[in-house]
């Protein structure tokens, strides 16, 4: 009884007040919910698939030296323009460097990507999101409009402007791929704290006198985290998507690193000798981009089942 | 609705004077000095020519007269000239726009046709083996990249088959980007249609239609289509800005001559004049094209056009 009783409190995103009557912070609630949250989004079997995928590349960028049989811009590993064989599953590029190697340790710099990129984005989104929709009044109307000034542009063009200002490198493009996604973070993290800042248990920390980063980092954000797990999973996808295209462009990582996009706009060339080279690094970012993108949707499901997209 | 529609405009004048700010400062966000950066791939440029071009672009006053300086000029059509070529920015940038206009929109046509009856029917038979189908299409599409897409196509249809031709410019070049852009950017479509249609087949007036005895037909076009067709129209709105995007990239693949490309071309040769140029005028037609769509919202919707 008392346990269904604190899991129904749980659920309705209110703290629940211990004997002491001081209220707990959020942290406490949210760690409550995190195993039920997890367990509702694995139910969901695309987000199963996505979950393994997302594994696999982890491992796979980690164990890359490991797994890969040669380095990946050894030059001459095997002839140019190998056909896909048992030494060269993937086959080899123009300068006969093995393809396979060059997809795994690929991995590596796609998972950087996507942590940078997204860690950029999310820190500055939700910040910028909660401390608009915590302050209110002139704060929120300048924050807020900005961000819609900077939303109504693709993320394509501020990445671009981003890289046209920094100059084209792979960490660059990490940033400016960060910076673009910023004001859509920011707009879920503010209507979520809109939500959140009327609830009971933000009034109760409150009128105990907590103060304003108290009530900001202890009290809202943890509980506007769960909606922004989902931004940012889906968020790992189009930044991975953005940067192999701005790399494509070749206003990213430059060759010879191995790349996904730059391999493939290095590969073009020899298309038509040599399809493989443009198949494997493509079907690596959709896999990848496909995996986060399973993944998000899943637990978007889990968290909100009514929402489907 | 003269109310929206002054919030709308206000906002959108709000969103080019903020983007006539950005752009004026960009060069001074440039690590190190923007002149000799601009210059770097130019051999033998004199101290004295580099500080004349300081002068020219008025980079050696202070921001704000720079600011009031560049927005004169632009509000006379003026937006400098290119450091490579020396030729006016808003010229070359006119030539180009039709073509990335014409791609955009050929694109989105594509993107909607396919993507709208998708998410339609999609929606329309819920849970059956078609819905799954449909969707599982839908979220691999979401997941490519378009520029492999293209280069897929471009080698299929071009070098391989022969069909269509490689690069240029012409009716026959237009198909495949068209088509590379469209067909990825259907798959959002059809997932944002579904879900908007699955919420209207929901709700109570649709089954007040049954209930009245009306043909499925009938409910499913008069009731349920117009009224899941507002959201989508803010959103097909919405994809047009994706579209310009993304025909950055895509005409880069396909050799389609428009302002993507030069976009693109100057940001290597560092040609600041026209990478400014290029984000005012992709900020102007985004924000037109915004525009138009809260117009056609707001007559659409009744609810705001009797306000």
């Amino acid at each position: 009884m008392q346990n269904r009783l604190e899991k129904a409190i749980a659920l309705a995103g209110a703290a629940h007040t211990p004997a002491a009557g001081v209220a707990p912070s959020g942290w406490a609630v949210l760690l409550r919910r995190m195993g039920r949250f997890w367990r509702s989004a694995m139910s969901n079997r695309g987000a199963r698939v996505g979950m393994v995928l997302v594994t696999v590349l982890v491992l796979v960028a980690f164990f890359a030296p490991w797994i890969a049989p040669y380095p990946p811009d050894e030059m001459g590993a095997g002839m140019s323009l190998l056909t896909p064989e048992m030494a060269y599953p993937f086959g080899t590029d123009e300068f006969g460097r093995d393809i396979f190697s060059r997809v795994i340790w690929g991995a590596r710099l796609t998972i950087q990507v996507g942590v940078i990129a997204v860690g950029i984005s999310l820190t500055v989104g939700t910040l910028t999101g909660l401390v608009a929709g915590y302050a209110g009044g002139w704060t929120e109307r300048i924050l807020m409009r900005l961000v819609d000034v900077v939303f109504s542009f693709t993320e394509t063009l501020i990445a671009l402007a981003a890289v046209a200002v920094l100059g084209p490198s792979l960490s660059n493009a990490m940033i400016a791929v960060g910076i673009a996604a910023i004001p859509f973070y920011a707009r879920v993290a503010y209507s979520v704290t809109l939500v959140e800042r009327n609830r009971a248990y933000f009034d109760a920390a409150y009128v105990q006198g907590a103060g304003h980063l108290r009530l900001i980092f202890l009290h809202l954000l943890p509980n506007i985290i769960p909606p922004l797990i989902v931004v940012a999973t889906l968020g790992v996808s189009s930044a991975v998507l953005a940067a192999a295209g701005l790399s494509f462009l070749g206003l990213g990582a430059q060759p010879p690193s191995p790349e996904w996009g730059a391999m493939l706009s290095a590969g073009r060339d020899y298309f038509n000798q040599a399809p493989w080279i443009m198949i494997y690094p493509g079907v690596a970012i959709m896999i990848t981009v496909l995996a986060f993108n399973l993944l998000g949707d899943g637990i978007r499901e889990a968290l909100d089942p009514r929402q489907t997209v | 609705m003269a109310s929206f529609l002054a919030q709308r405009l206000f906002a959108a004048l709000l969103t080019i004077l903020v983007t006539t700010v950005a752009v004026s400062m960009l060069i001074h966000l440039v690590p190190g000095d923007p002149v000799q950066i601009m210059y770097a791939q130019s051999q033998g440029t004199t101290p004295e020519q580099l500080e004349e071009v300081r002068a020219r672009l008025g980079l050696d006053q202070p921001l704000m007269v720079q600011y009031i300086q560049y927005m004169g000029r632009v509000l006379q059509g003026d937006l400098g000239r290119t450091i490579r070529g020396d030729q006016p920015v808003l010229e070359l940038l006119l030539a180009r726009l039709p073509n990335t206009l014409i791609l955009a929109t050929s694109a989105l046509v594509i993107a909607c046709a396919i993507g709208l009856v998708c998410g339609f029917v999609a929606a329309y038979r819920r849970g059956t083996w078609l819905d799954t189908l449909l969707m599982t299409s839908a979220i691999l599409g979401v997941s490519m990249p378009h520029f492999w897409l293209g280069l897929i196509l471009l080698f299929y249809f071009a070098v391989h088959l022969q069909w269509l031709p490689v690069a240029g410019s012409g009716a026959a070049n237009l198909v495949l980007p068209a088509v590379t852009l469209g067909v990825t950017n259907a798959a959002i479509i059809a997932r944002l249609t579904r879900s908007s249609m699955i919420d209207v087949f929901d709700q109570e007036f649709i089954r007040t239609a049954y209930a009245k005895g009306l043909p499925r037909a009938l409910v499913l076009y008069r009731h349920a289509l117009r009224a899941g067709l507002v959201p989508i129209v803010t959103m097909i709105g919405l994809q047009f800005t994706y579209m310009m995007g993304g025909a950055i990239v895509v005409e880069n693949v396909f050799g389609w001559n428009g302002v993507g490309r030069m976009a693109i071309q100057a940001i290597f040769q560092r040609d600041y004049p026209l990478i400014q140029g290029f984000i005012l005028m992709f900020a102007v037609v985004v924000v037109l094209v915004s525009v138009l769509m809260d117009l056609l919202y707001a007559w659409l919707d009744p609810r705001i056009r009797n306000r």
